[in-house]
């Protein structure tokens, strides 16, 4: 459950390099209006490096906005290209999020 | 866009490449067993197969490579000598990753393979796993001898710390079809990745990030046994706009002040880099930093310009397999199309050329000549594109020789000669097969069993040999054995037997022998496991006549067989000579036309031969075998051509001159039309029928010096 | 990867098209899914040494094709050419290695929409044409309308032998 005033971003399929060309100006859209922003991953079953760097493109983003991103939930695929690429920390939990 | 299937692709050929590579260096070490060069460049073969495999993620590939790569790293290292048991069974590994290679270019997955294969990975894994138990270096891993472990192995990381790598990916990383996270899973195959940190510090501001574009690079703390080039060699596809640095555990206080100056960062940030993931100590670095934050600036503009080099220590064995800088792969499918695209416009410059030559405008008729020429000389240089040279192919019969001349029990070498010749890679594809059927043949029916050859004293070993020569704008094949010969009278007779030839019939010894390529007929007394895969001598004909070539065949009894083999050097387009019978144009193909001359009057009572400076020149009259109804000229022409030591004339209607043919397959409907080759489009747009010269010679009348040496069949049987 | 849901389009009903012609005074029709165009007769270049139902090859902006005459194939003699005279593109085998093919008619006629209820078995007797060669029998204003089996008509296979047939 996204706590109060927190907005969900949800993505699905695939975030790869075969579809990053249209994934970014989507993903950044969904940042507006900036704000507390909750990222659910849940059903992206496919990542790569160039997935995770717009993840962290789309974080900057939101902070230079003046909001946060936060990571609310990831699945497997998700989870494991996170942990393999160094990108397990480099997201506030909701959790963090809700304090 | 990328394109993953391109990667994939070169990654396949690279493979088939290299275990070709492998291959003939595994052939080549059992002669020259004490070679450290051959041996080296099997292991490097093997190495860069799997750590190019690693990267699809194409796990078992990589698992059997392993297996494989340590027997060859105990030969290496002098432990294991490679005897005839051990080469062989590294071709069999060969064979079954070129199996597995097979497949994946199949489009298969390996998830789901026969289970044939499957099994048979096993078992080679089984036995080339017996090289590896016996040794005392595998031993390594046992408690009991560790301790024992000096200090000596130092550089190799296998005791305690780790390996630190700083990865800067290249931009074009991403683009090319390259995900860092597939190196990451490929380093976990052969240790562990403890820590990862990511440097997200390149992405740009969002309106200036590219999102094919790699930003981003990574620092890794790595455990593991394998050596700084495996660990090197995971990079192989990227090293040349990525730097990859690794640090090798315990590394010395100038290696780790090197490696942090590479790196396009502050060498302090980098450092705390490394520290965090507990690469170095804390007193370590401080020791290495401290008189370089005295120095001040100018590092960091150094190193800059060091950020798009691989780092030079330590040798890059991978790399010295791969060709020439010069050379560039080409996908064959775009060549044949700028072929296709270049025959389109031969026959557009037809159509143009003959509008000018109506139109009457002398400049006009000026500017498409010259225009014709220019589009002559493209065509040559793009069909030189496509040739490449036979001994590819000849290279490959080493391994079949020697698998075959094992299976028989005999004793055969292998010569090669002609290798350089070059020809169109489309014929080249389909000669293999008939080669394969060839050299077999001259193998288990050409050469003698080794009894045999010593009580007749020739040398015990029989002697195979291919060889390849240009010849009047084709190409010749030979394939030929030192081998018994072949017998026309046992020939004749079987021929008989089969009733190919009727009694009565007359045939020189040539036509004899060559009888052995007529459906149905087999030499072989008694069928052995070679002969019996059921592909004939004639089927070999048949796959050559596809090509548009033939193939006859000489032997003297005792002294040794020679197929030969005649083909065209382009499937594509050719120098045509147009010649008009009736309404209709036909084409021969120039290389085979001699002269052109006037068919002399008063021959025209039913003989079908004239006399050409003192010789019997015999003939065809294209008329009469095409049923053209139409009345004949006054004056016919004859075409003298010239096919494989034979001359015939063609009468025809008229002779219409050069003509750059383009060469449309006859298609399914008509392949098995005798007589005819191909068809063209004329600028008219017309189709014209290309001439089967070698097809219509088969049909000439014998000439009476022929009939000469022609033995009478009845003193035979 | 998370893959659009593809578009299935429907036939709206069993109805399927197809073009008729005639060969001699017979109408006969062909599904349409496996014609490619319809030229004018011009330009056959013939074959020697061909049996009469090849009747030569043309140019198809530079894709040599076979053209048969149809009236040779159903043994009703060679079709005379006429103002109406046509050549069927047909493309027959698989997706992987078309093959085209002409068929000469005397005339084309329409293409017309036939119900699969429409269809009538070919009677086993008191026909002339090859049992194989027919799909079935419709009944039109004026007659009856054999529906052909191209395939078969048209085998590449069955072709091929006949053209090798005589040697020069």
């Amino acid at each position: 459950m996204p706590a109060e005033g927190i907005r969900s971003i949800r993505l699905e399929g695939a975030m790869t390099i075969y579809s990053a060309a249209e994934a970014k100006p989507s993903l950044l859209d969904q940042l507006n209006p900036p704000g507390q922003l909750a990222l659910d991953l849940s059903a992206v079953d496919e990542i790569d490096c160039a997935g995770l760097q717009l993840l962290a493109l789309a974080r900057e983003e939101a902070r230079r906005a003046g909001g946060e991103l936060y990571l609310a939930e990831c699945s497997e695929a998700v989870h494991e290209a996170l942990a393999l690429g160094g990108l397990a920390s480099f997201f506030a939990t909701e959790q963090e999020a809700g304090e | 866009m990328i394109d993953m299937g391109e990667v994939l692709q070169t990654f396949i050929a690279e493979s088939q490449e290299l275990l070709q590579q492998m291959e003939q260096a595994l052939l080549d070490i059992e002669q020259n067993p004490d070679d450290p060069d051959t041996l080296n460049a099997i292991f490097r073969a093997a190495h860069t197969i799997k750590g190019s495999a690693g990267l699809f993620g194409f796990d078992l590939i990589v698992a059997f490579t392993h297996v494989a790569e340590s027997v060859l790293d105990r030969a290496r290292s002098g432990e294991l000598p490679i005897d005839g048991t051990l080469s062989a069974l590294l071709l069999e590994a060969g064979d079954h990753l070129a199996g597995l290679i097979a497949q994946l270019d199949a489009g298969a997955s390996l998830e789901a393979l026969p289970p044939g294969i499957i099994t048979r990975g096993e078992a080679l894994i089984g036995r080339m796993g017996q090289y590896l138990e016996a040794s005392p270096s595998e031993a390594r891993g046992e408690p009991a001898t560790s301790a024992s472990a000096t200090a000596s192995e130092a550089d190799t990381g296998r005791d305690e710390g780790h390996w630190h790598l700083s990865l800067r990916f290249g931009p074009d990383t991403l683009r090319n079809g390259m995900d860092p996270l597939a190196f990451f899973r490929y380093l976990n195959t052969f240790g562990r990745i403890l820590q990862v940190e990511a440097l997200t510090e390149r992405l740009p501001s969002a309106a200036e990030m590219d999102p094919e574009t790699c930003y981003l690079g990574f620092e890794l703390a790595f455990v593991s046994d394998a050596d700084k080039a495996t660990i090197e060699g995971a990079f192989e596809f990227v090293r040349e706009d990525s730097l990859v640095q690794v640090l090798s555990p315990a590394a010395s206080p100038d290696a780790l002040r090197a490696h942090l100056d590479a790196l396009p960062e502050d060498p302090a940030d980098a450092g705390e880099r490394l520290l965090r993931c507990a690469s170095v100590s804390r007193a370590e670095l401080d020791a290495v930093l401290a008189p370089v934050t005295a120095m001040t600036e100018a590092p960091a503009v150094v190193a800059q310009t060091t950020l798009m080099k691989a780092p030079v220590d330590g040798p890059v064995p991978a790399a010295k397999l791969r060709g020439d800088n010069s050379l560039i792969r080409v996908d064959a499918g775009k060549l044949d199309q700028l072929i296709n695209l270049i025959g389109e416009l031969i026959i557009a410059g037809a159509g143009a050329r003959m509008i000018a030559q109506n139109s009457g405008l002398g400049a006009m008729v000026e500017a498409t000549e010259v225009l014709s020429r220019l589009v002559e000389e493209v065509r040559d240089s793009a069909l030189t594109l496509r040739m490449v040279q036979i001994g590819g192919t000849f290279n490959r019969f080493q391994r079949v020789v020697r698998d075959v001349a094992r299976e028989l029990g005999k004793d055969i070498s292998l010569q090669i000669s002609g290798g350089d010749t070059e020809l169109d890679k489309t014929v080249v594809e389909k000669i293999g097969d008939p080669l394969t059927h060839l050299v077999r043949n001259a193998m288990d029916h050409g050469i003698e069993p080794l009894e045999v050859r010593r009580a007749v004293g020739k040398p015990l070993q029989g002697r195979v040999s291919l060889n390849a020569y240009h010849e009047a704008g084709g190409i010749v094949i030979e394939v030929s054995d030192d081998g018994g010969g072949l017998d026309p009278q046992k020939i004749l007779a079987k021929a008989m037997q089969r009733g190919l030839v009727t009694d009565g019939q007359t045939l020189a010894e040539k036509d004899i022998l060559n009888l052995i390529f007529e459906p149905g007929f087999s030499t072989a007394e008694t069928v052995s496991n070679l002969s019996g895969r059921g592909v004939g001598m004639d089927v070999v004909k048949r796959n050559i006549t596809s090509l548009r070539g033939t193939v006859e065949l000489d032997s003297t009894p005792g002294v040794g067989t020679c197929v030969r083999i005649r083909l065209p050097l382009t499937l594509a387009i050719i120098d045509g000579f147009l010649i008009g019978v009736g309404q209709a144009s036909y084409v021969v193909p120039l290389d085979m036309v001699e002269e052109c001359i006037e068919l002399p009057p008063g021959h025209l009572d039913g003989r079908d031969y004239l006399e050409l400076r003192g010789d019997v020149l015999p003939f065809i009259r294209l008329r009469q075998l095409f049923d053209e109804a139409s009345t004949p000229p006054r004056r016919e022409n004859v075409v003298v051509v010239r096919y494989a030591g034979t001359r015939a004339g063609l009468v025809v209607d008229q002779l219409l001159g050069e003509f750059q043919t383009v060469i449309k397959p006859l298609g399914k409907v008509f392949h098995q039309v005798s007589g005819l080759s191909g068809f063209t489009i004329l600028g008219s747009g017309d189709v014209a029928l290309i001439l089967d010269i070698p097809g219509l010679l088969g049909h000439i009348p014998r000439t009476p010096n022929d009939l000469r040496q022609a033995s009478p069949v009845a003193t035979l049987t | 990867m998370s893959q659009p849901a593809a578009s299935v389009i429907e036939a709206s009903d069993d109805a399927q098209q197809y073009l008729t012609f005639r060969v001699g005074q017979e109408l006969y029709a062909m599904t349409t899914d496996c014609v490619r165009e319809i030229i004018e007769y011009a330009q056959v270049t013939p074959v020697p040494m061909m049996p009469t139902l090849l009747r030569g090859v043309i140019n198809l902006r530079g894709a040599v094709v076979p053209v048969v005459d149809l009236g040779e194939r159903f043994g009703s003699g060679q079709t005379a050419l006429g103002s109406r005279s046509c050549i069927v593109i047909v493309e027959l085998g698989d997706t992987e290695q078309p093959q085209l093919l002409g068929a000469l008619v005397d005339s084309v006629s329409a293409v017309r929409h036939i119900e699969e209820g429409a269809l009538r078995p070919a009677p086993t007797f008191g026909h002339a044409l090859r049992t194989d060669f027919v799909q079935g029998m419709v009944r039109v204003e004026d007659g009856f309308l054999t529906l052909l089996q191209i395939e078969q008509v048209l085998s590449i296979c069955e072709l091929a032998a006949l053209a090798g047939q005589r040697h020069a």
